[in-house]
């Protein structure tokens, strides 16, 4: 999976699920200032980015340090090379 | 002058609030306590909470005619309840104003309609849940537990007053929790009280507030969304209403 596919599906995420304007996805967007969700709204954004990218995600600390887009981005892009590693 | 007749008129409502109170409550109280000799305890609390809205009706009714209160059901509603109502929260007078819901409902508070002498302990019987003092998963299950008793649950998911008019971002227990229930959801537009009294002043002046009460939005409706989406759902109802009737722009 390229870098874009994953900023587009995880955007995806953002607009059908959360249902928050294209416009405002931008990478720098901070996931609670800027887009609005609380501490609770991670649980619902786990549980889509889970289901839209086929992975499981346990690590908390790492879910915990997310603050922005971008930070999304490379979370799931380290989960998937994880996953290729694994199966090399 | 006007300002004579203003501070005439507050010490008119808060002299008569102050007696009304000291003869409604412990009457009530009298009565809901007898009652309770001879019913269960699921209808004593029914009764309880039926006559913390009788009171707040006789409250809200003593300022007549400087201050009037509408009620306005809107449409034909058929969702059964009970209800989780959501509200825009503009003066400290909300939460006497769902004494106009002909529902049995406990309001979900902050910390300080507790510490109020009195209303506060009254409060508190009547299984108002204070969302500050338990974790979610707590909230959750005593808000389910209400709902299955039949009793519906008002929130002012803003969580703090609005000062220019501006409805306020909404926190997502209420919306959670109707994830959780599967209850319906039903908005509520208090307008017309930005100044009964305004943030920060207990002085009433004179105007009309008006309650309306949106149709039900039901399982089916919003089974399919995140709470972070239906929350932004309702707050663009009620928004919308609240231009329309406070001619917002």
């Amino acid at each position: 999976m390229t870098e874009q596919e994953i900023i587009d599906k995880t955007n995806t995420v953002f607009e059908e699920a959360f249902e928050i304007e294209k416009e405002r996805l931008v990478p720098q967007a901070h996931i609670f200032t800027d887009l609005g969700l609380d501490s609770l709204d991670i649980v619902d954004l786990v549980v889509a980015l889970q289901n839209t990218f086929g992975v499981k995600i346990r690590n908390e600390e790492k879910v915990r340090d997310i603050r922005t887009l971008q930070d999304i981005y490379q979370f799931i892009s380290s989960i998937k090379n994880e996953e290729i590693k694994k199966s090399s | 002058m006007r300002c004579l007749k203003l501070y005439v008129l507050n010490l008119y409502f808060y002299t008569v609030f102050l007696l009304a109170s000291g003869v409604v409550i412990p009457t009530l109280t009298l009565f809901v306590a007898l009652t309770r000799l001879f019913q269960t305890q699921r209808r004593a609390m029914k009764r309880f909470r039926r006559s913390i809205s009788l009171y707040g009706r006789i409250i809200t009714s003593l300022p007549y005619p400087f201050i009037k209160l509408r009620y306005e059901p809107q449409g034909a509603d058929g969702a059964a309840g009970p209800f989780i109502f959501v509200s825009n929260h503009q003066s400290a007078s909300d939460a006497f104003l769902m004494c106009v819901l002909p529902d049995e409902a406990v309001q979900i508070v902050n910390v300080w309609p507790f510490r109020i002498p009195v209303l506060g302990l009254y409060a508190k019987f009547s299984g108002y849940l204070n969302i500050r003092m338990m974790s979610p998963e707590e909230f959750i299950r005593r808000g389910s537990q209400l709902l299955d008793e039949r009793v519906s649950v008002i929130f002012f998911p803003e969580g703090t007053r609005s000062t220019d008019g501006s409805l306020g971002s909404f926190h997502g227990a209420a919306f959670r929790l109707a994830l959780a229930s599967r209850a319906s959801v039903v908005p509520l537009c208090i307008s017309g009280n930005g100044n009964i009294p305004p943030k920060g002043s207990l002085l009433l002046r004179p105007g009309t507030i008006t309650v309306r009460r949106l149709p039900a939005i039901t399982w089916d409706e919003y089974k399919n969304l995140t709470a972070f989406a239906f929350k932004n759902r309702v707050w663009k109802i009620i928004d919308r209403e609240l231009s329309t009737t406070e001619n917002r722009t």
